[in-house]
């Protein structure tokens, strides 16, 4: 692990990323896709902050939370940060729309009736959604004697629709040119829990092949028939098990198991996850849908995914606070956290040590102006 | 007489703490009433919080209620079959085989069996459990497939109802074996000495002296596992591939019957409020259905004893209330005034 821009990461972040680093057990981070220092976006945490966020939401951030947490804590050792994933995104913003939450984590931005409820929670300018995790959803396989496997998007909405159910179904033959393919059945595992990836899985789905995928998207698996297993450690410990297997999960989360090249948009190309890939893609595919003034909900056009620079299904998991806090203290320990969160360093720590994906510079700089509305 | 003060505080604390629990369980049925209630109500097929999600497609509460009903019985009930015999089958050997030193190891490591957190089965179950049976499923898939049973698309990854069946079984070993075991031996020595001294063997005397004795404590011991099994979460939830409908289908991925506990677990940090509501009104059901359990258990208690509710005295031993009374089939000990006599002794 190697830092490009240590200079204004500061001893102490470096310290504790290092030490993080140390016992993080996720897959291959690499630091080589940091924006540079000049034009991202730093943030100085204040080393005199006390106090305590209380937080939770989504479990597909889960492990970035834990890395900002306590890189955050090692600059400013008088807080308390506590963000419970088990509640996951229905139960965060739940508890947030309540009061009991400082902010929380959710895979998708607020729908018209949070946003409503939100302005009776933080008052007339209501929540903030703000992307702060983006990864991007693997399609993971275990198949005896093929390591190289490239799939379409209509391929892979055939065969989680489970139209096709065989290896060497003539779809798959045609992506994988040259390949020999064994007639093994295919297993298609998913997850049997609600989940934000499924939920970006099934978007990705819908929006590219709605004429294949016809089910609803969301964030229950909609296909009955599958092999359903809980949390995405199961995904891919069942995939791994398996023979013939296939399923998806969050990126950062699948080990050393094989992830399928995914075509990019309509061409032939087909293109392996990285996390470079997964930001040029939000890049390219994020169009603002604000709710309200400084909001920074994201609608992704898939359509707009057509270099092969990007991976083609991006995972985005937003935070939401609130614009106006009833303590000011909390207010500004919010703001700071987000704002680290928000920073170059932050999503670096996030990247290194939880294998997330750093979001553009231009989102981080909207982020700042969103921020700056807190209060 | 005067009540002295210690009696009245002590029948004080005692009445009050017999009257919370009846308090908690009003208040857990009145939480679950109350909040299930928009979801019962709701018009489940134009509300868009109730047709996107978990409870997606489905046209009401009970549609998708009685799917859930149905898989936690049928996955329980398996488990009991799998698990009952065995359990039993521990605690007579444990009884009335095993010698004194063994029995006491025995009888240790099978409440041993009961302090492993269900977390751990599951794991166990995934890991260890769903590989192991895949032989097994694939082999009943081809032979027996005509039973619908074991027929379907057999398993490739071991998240069957089989699966979760099997390491449920062994959950509920040990409240089966343990409970039944303190039955059995308590069947009165005069009773199996009786049947012995009739030239009955040793399994003809636990047939007919010990087993007619204990049956309604072991009738109430497995509807206790079954109550454990009903309630199971977290190892279902790991280890079986579910999909909410009505499947006889055991060797499966893709058509398990799911139960209501483990689909409450798996589905509920996700929800929106009114599908949340719909699950606590699944757990509304469990609980309805854990009751029953309950009164058919005492139901079968009462009428295997005719006109004998009297308490049984405990000897110390038992740690579990013992339903069992000293009755022994006359007919099986070949007569009216043998089982008179022993009746008298004991009462």
């Amino acid at each position: 692990m190697k830092f490009k821009n240590a200079a204004v990461v500061g001893a102490v972040a470096l310290t504790a990323a290092l030490a993080l680093a140390g016992c993080s057990a996720t897959s291959t981070p690499s630091a080589s896709t940091t924006p540079t220092a000049d034009a991202g976006v730093t943030y100085k945490v204040d080393p005199t902050l006390t106090g305590t966020l209380t937080a939770g939401g989504s479990s597909a951030q889960a492990n970035a939370q834990t890395a900002w947490t306590a890189a955050f804590k090692a600059q400013a050792t008088g807080v308390t940060i506590n963000y419970d994933k088990s509640q996951g995104s229905g139960g965060g913003v739940t508890n947030w729309l309540a009061g009991s939450y400082d902010f929380a984590g959710t895979d998708s931005s607020l729908n018209p009736t949070q946003v409503t409820s939100a302005q009776t929670t933080c008052g007339a300018g209501g929540g903030l959604d703000i992307p702060a995790y983006l990864s991007g959803v693997a399609i993971i396989y275990n198949l005896a004697g093929v390591s190289n496997l490239k799939l379409s998007s209509a391929t892979i909405a055939s065969i989680f629709e489970l139209k096709i159910t065989t290896w060497n179904d003539p779809a798959i033959a045609a992506d994988n040119a040259g390949v020999t393919l064994p007639a093994t059945p295919i297993t298609v595992v998913t997850r049997s829990d609600g989940s934000g990836t499924t939920a970006n899985f099934t978007k990705y789905l819908k929006d590219t092949q709605p004429s294949i995928f016809t089910q609803a998207n969301g964030t229950a698996w909609p296909v009955p028939g599958t092999s359903g297993q809980q949390g995405g450690a199961g995904v891919v410990n069942t995939v791994t098990a398996g023979a013939g297997t296939i399923g998806y999960a969050d990126n950062s989360s699948i080990g050393s198991v094989t992830a399928a090249q995914v075509q990019v948009g309509t061409s032939k190309k087909f293109v392996a996850y990285s996390q470079t890939g997964a930001t040029n893609a939000f890049e390219a595919a994020a169009t603002a849908a604000p709710t309200g003034t400084g909001d920074l909900s994201e609608t992704l056009d898939y359509s707009k995914i057509t270099n092969t620079d990007s991976y083609p299904i991006p995972l985005l998991s937003y935070v939401v606070a609130c614009t106006t806090f009833k303590d000011a203290a909390q207010a500004k320990l919010t703001k700071a956290y987000l704002s680290f969160i928000l920073s170059d360093v932050g999503q670096k720590v996030a990247s290194v040590n939880a294998g997330s994906a750093p979001l553009p510079t231009s989102i981080l700089k909207e982020a700042v102006k969103s921020l700056a509305l807190i209060k | 007489m005067k009540a002295r003060p210690a009696d009245r505080i002590f029948f004080g604390f005692s009445f009050g703490s017999a009257a919370l629990i009846m308090v908690i369980l009003a208040a857990v049925a009145l939480f679950l009433i109350i909040r299930a209630m928009p979801a019962i109500v709701a018009n489940w097929q134009t509300n868009s919080l109730l047709t996107t999600g978990p409870t997606a497609g489905f046209s009401s509460f009970w549609a998708y209620v009685g799917p859930l009903l149905f898989g936690t019985l049928w996955v329980s009930l398996i488990a009991l079959i799998i698990g009952a015999p065995i359990a039993i089958g521990i605690a007579l050997f444990i009884s009335h085989y095993a010698p004194r030193r063994l029995a006491g190891i025995l009888g240790y490591l099978v409440d041993l069996l009961a302090a492993v957190p269900s977390i751990v089965f599951g794991l166990w179950g995934i890991i260890v459990i769903r590989p192991l049976l895949l032989p097994l499923t694939q082999w009943l898939n081809d032979h027996l497939g005509f039973i619908p049973l074991f027929a379907g698309q057999a398993s490739n990854t071991g998240s069957t109802i089989l699966a979760g069946s099997v390491v449920l079984a062994v959950m509920i070993l040990p409240i089966i074996s343990s409970i039944s075991r303190e039955i059995f031996l308590q069947t009165p020595r005069l009773h199996e000495e009786a049947a012995l001294a009739l030239g009955a063997t040793r399994w003809e005397m636990i047939r007919m002296a010990v087993l007619p004795y204990a049956r309604s404590g072991v009738v109430s011991a497995t509807l206790l596992g079954l109550g454990r099994a009903l309630g199971e979460t977290m190892a279902i939830a790991l280890i079986i591939s579910p999909s909410i409908g009505v499947s006889f289908k055991i060797l499966t991925d893709g058509s398990n019957a799911q139960t209501i506990a483990a689909n409450l677990a798996l589905n509920f940090p996700e929800s929106n409020d009114l599908q949340r509501s719909a699950l606590i009104g699944s757990g509304l059901m469990l609980f309805v259905v854990s009751l029953a359990v309950n009164f058919i258990a005492r139901w079968i208690v009462s009428r295997s004893t005719p006109g004998r509710p009297k308490r049984q005295r405990k000897d110390g031993r038992s740690a579990v209330p013992s339903n069992a009374t000293s009755r022994v089939d006359a007919v099986a000990l070949g007569g009216a005034s043998v089982s008179g006599a022993l009746e008298g002794e004991y009462e």
